[in-house]
């Protein structure tokens, strides 16, 4: 478990020397406790206390990294159960299975639909992470030309689930792009060997956490050091109690023979993989391998990650700017609301659910919610006229009437008499939208006189 | 070697809170655990229960409802009868939508006479959700605590007309949802002010407002999560079953809209949207879900083990 300040003030010299730089011993303290300071920053400390919070700050979970460049993904270096109580820093890696035996045509295919599972979601692009290269054929050279077309084709990180003749000659082929070895269990031997002599990162695969506990021992004692875990089970249920089990013998027990990122094999014959993988994504896994390429599978799971390890304290911001909702025209209302995305979905949806084509602006307020916003200075009667002058929704619609929301409403006045708009105060909640925006009478929005 | 898993153990426990069936029909019991969902450890005596929605408005279903639910979906007690005798679901939640001025506008009288047949079509337990318009709902709660002829319960009561749902509620016997807008501090004080009115903690549910996938879902999972861990922590005002109705799931762009071809198939989508937004709640320690998909009815209550 980590320190707390008080534990951690206990351990230093308590002389107040401010040669950290913060002006007593119990304030450093209290930084390294939140882990924005690090013990070196002190020169008097003891080498007992340099040691206890050093190790108290490694990370409870290794971080193990596969593949090179921009689409490196790390696995792994988390140190909460619960996101809100930090954030989880690493989405879980989702790879997906292509093997080695298909016709030429049917692999090309194949990887173009890995390659197509890519979206663009509130600004960020969620796309799958590895290809998973299963080796059906037996044949090394067979292999290893899959392994190299696969990176070819797709850019993306390996994933090399193969027996150990295969795997060496796919690794001659492919070290370079850093791929996981991912042998079957009775070829962890041989695999461990490769990975420790080309520094490669190894996927250890075992029957249960009691299983894991002996391999992945094996596994250090050939020489491999960057290793995922895997417990092979059989079906949802199982695969949630390991992975939850595994996280806490990171994070709870500090049980460094057991604390790895953690990877899962949803491929055939794993039972119905979809909630498994959702399950998975909430709890704890670090690598996802699966069989489907059907965007109705991976958009839901992509999207899912994507909110799970969002930094609850950083909220996801909204491009600011003009939105445009259902079919406008120049006479269509205009309404403004705030970058928070929460903020920004809410006020569409209802936008929408009003069947009332609109136009939104969104101010840039840092990701604040509008009171947020309002009470921090940042969606105030100046910054709002100044985006009214600036955003370019004066040449889209022919009125000058603002909807403002209802709980700043005490902005309008200003907003009036810095810009040529009038402003309409709107609902209270958003949720009033709809019924609001219906009973506008068209006459608010017709052509501004010069 | 045995690997010894580590455990948290918590001193409270959640109250265990029946929505009551009529006569033929089974109750459902939630809550009664004193630990996490999906842990080795603890007591677990009541698995989460997976409900559907029963609407009475007529909105324009999403592609992936009206493939399955389309045909009836206008006849809501017939909609109810098969959700209960086909699909599987354990409860219903009938959202009365057809009273509001913009969805059908239909009294408030049709309302509670739609209460009292559905429960005349059905035993299963039922939960009567408002249609949303602040004015209606105040009419509506009241007359249909007043026409439900065996117990329900009345979703929801908030801090704005908790005394009136509740009032509504304890005169005929029914249970409440507590309800808050994705905020601790505002699930306790609504639930604070029900227990100062009188309101028997084990007819309150908690509905902590269920995001969509993609749409404000993260905000919900880990305010279950801290309601969870608050009322296993010893806090009384959260140690409450929490229900999580996935409503939401329907508004996504992502679940509905059939433009998109690069999206896949929009009905299978739609599913999976639904499917995802409940697993999500299940894993924070949700244990009522309401969906509306039958297919999801079957895979969440496969899903959600304790």
């Amino acid at each position: 478990m980590a320190l707390t300040a008080l534990e951690i003030y206990k351990l230093l010299p308590k002389t107040n020397c401010k040669e950290c730089g913060f002006p007593t011993c119990l304030a450093f303290a209290m930084q390294l406790a939140t882990g924005k300071a690090t013990i070196d920053l002190c020169g008097p400390a003891s080498e007992e206390a340099k040691e206890t919070l050093g190790a108290a700050a490694a990370p409870p979970l290794p971080k193990v990294t596969v593949g090179t460049g921009e689409r490196e993904v790390v696995l792994g270096d988390e140190t909460v159960l619960f996101r809100h109580e930090k954030t989880f820093y690493h989405p879980t890696a989702i790879a997906v299975s292509v093997a080695d035996d298909l016709g030429t045509d049917a692999f090309a295919a194949r990887l173009g639909a890995i390659r197509a599972l890519s979206f663009e979601r509130v600004g960020q692009r969620i796309s799958v992470d590895l290809v998973a290269l299963r080796c059906a054929s037996g044949d090394p050279g067979k292999y290893a030309r899959a392994a190299v077309a696969a990176r070819e084709a797709t850019g993306l990180p390996l994933a090399l689930l193969a027996p150990a003749g295969p795997l060496a000659a796919a690794v001659e082929a492919t070290a370079d792009s850093r791929p996981l070895l991912a042998p079957p269990p009775q070829d962890l031997g041989e695999a461990a060997k490769i990975a420790a002599e080309r520094k490669l990162p190894l996927r250890v695969r075992a029957r249960g956490i009691d299983g894991l506990q002996a391999a992945l021992s094996g596994a250090r004692e050939a020489g491999a050091k960057d290793l995922v875990a895997d417990p092979a089970p059989e079906n949802l249920r199982e695969a949630v109690a390991d992975a939850i089990g595994i996280r806490r013998l990171a994070i709870l027990s500090r049980n460094r023979g057991l604390a790895y990122p953690t990877a899962f094999d949803l491929g055939a014959p794993f039972p119905d993989p979809f909630p498994a993988a959702a399950l998975l994504i909430a709890k704890y896994g670090s690598l996802l391998v699966l069989d489907t390429t059907d965007p109705a599978d991976l958009l839901p799971l992509l999207t899912l990650r994507q909110n799970l390890f969002t930094d609850p304290q950083r909220p996801i911001q909204v491009e600011p700017g003009v939105y445009a909702v259902g079919n406008v025209t120049a006479s269509s209302p205009v309404l403004i609301t705030t970058n928070f995305s929460l903020t920004y979905f809410t006020v569409r949806g209802d936008i929408e659910a009003s069947r009332i084509p609109s136009y939104l602006l969104i101010a840039d307020v840092d990701g604040m919610s509008v009171l947020t916003a309002w009470a921090a200075g940042k969606f105030t009667g100046e910054s709002i006229a100044k985006m009214l002058a600036g955003c370019g929704v004066g040449e889209q619609v022919s009125h000058r009437t603002l909807i403002l929301p209802g709980m700043v409403a005490r902005l309008s006045g200003r907003i009036e008499e810095l810009s040529a708009w009038r402003v309409l105060v709107g609902p209270q909640e958003s949720s009033a939208l709809p019924s609001y925006l219906r009973r506008l009478p068209p006459a608010a929005f017709l052509p501004a006189n010069g | 070697m045995t690997v010894v898993l580590p455990e948290q153990k918590f001193t409270g426990r959640i109250l265990p809170v029946t929505l009551p069936a009529g006569p033929g029909g089974i109750p459902v019991t939630v809550g009664g655990q004193n630990t996490l969902p999906f842990t080795p450890e603890g007591e677990r005596p009541h698995p989460p229960a997976v409900g559907m929605e029963v609407r009475s408005g007529g909105e324009e279903l999403p592609p992936a409802l009206a493939a399955v639910i389309g045909e009836i979906a206008g006849d809501p007690v017939a909609l109810a009868r098969r959700c209960v005798d086909d699909w599987g679901a354990r409860f219903l939640f009938l959202t009365l939508d057809g009273c509001h001025p913009d969805g059908g506008g239909r009294s408030v009288a049709e309302g509670a006479a739609l209460v009292r047949d559905l429960l005349a079509a059905t035993p299963a337990p039922v939960l009567v959700g408002g249609c949303g318009d602040e004015d209606v709902d105040a009419r509506l709660f009241p007359a249909v605590a007043e026409a439900a002829p065996r117990p329900v319960f009345l979703s929801y009561a908030e801090e704005k007309n908790y005394r009136l749902v509740a009032g509504a509620a304890l005169a005929y016997g029914h249970g409440v949802v507590s309800w808050s807008p994705i905020d601790i501090n505002m699930a306790k004080q609504i639930n604070l002010l029900l227990a100062d009115l009188g309101f028997p903690p084990e007819r309150v549910l908690i509905d902590p407002l269920t995001g969509g996938l993609g749409y404000g879902l993260e905000y919900t999972y880990s305010i279950v999560e801290r309601i969870r861990l608050s009322g296993l922590s010893g806090d009384a005002m959260l140690a409450r079953p929490i229900l999580c109705h996935l409503g939401d799931a329907w508004k996504a762009r992502e679940s509905v809209d059939a433009s998109e071809g690069s999206w896949g198939d929009v009905a299978a989508r739609g599913r999976r949207w639904e499917e995802a937004t409940g697993l999500a709640c299940l894993a924070a320690g949700a244990d009522l879900i309401v969906c509306r998909h039958p297919e999801n009815a079957v895979r969440l209550s496969g899903a959600g083990w304790r």
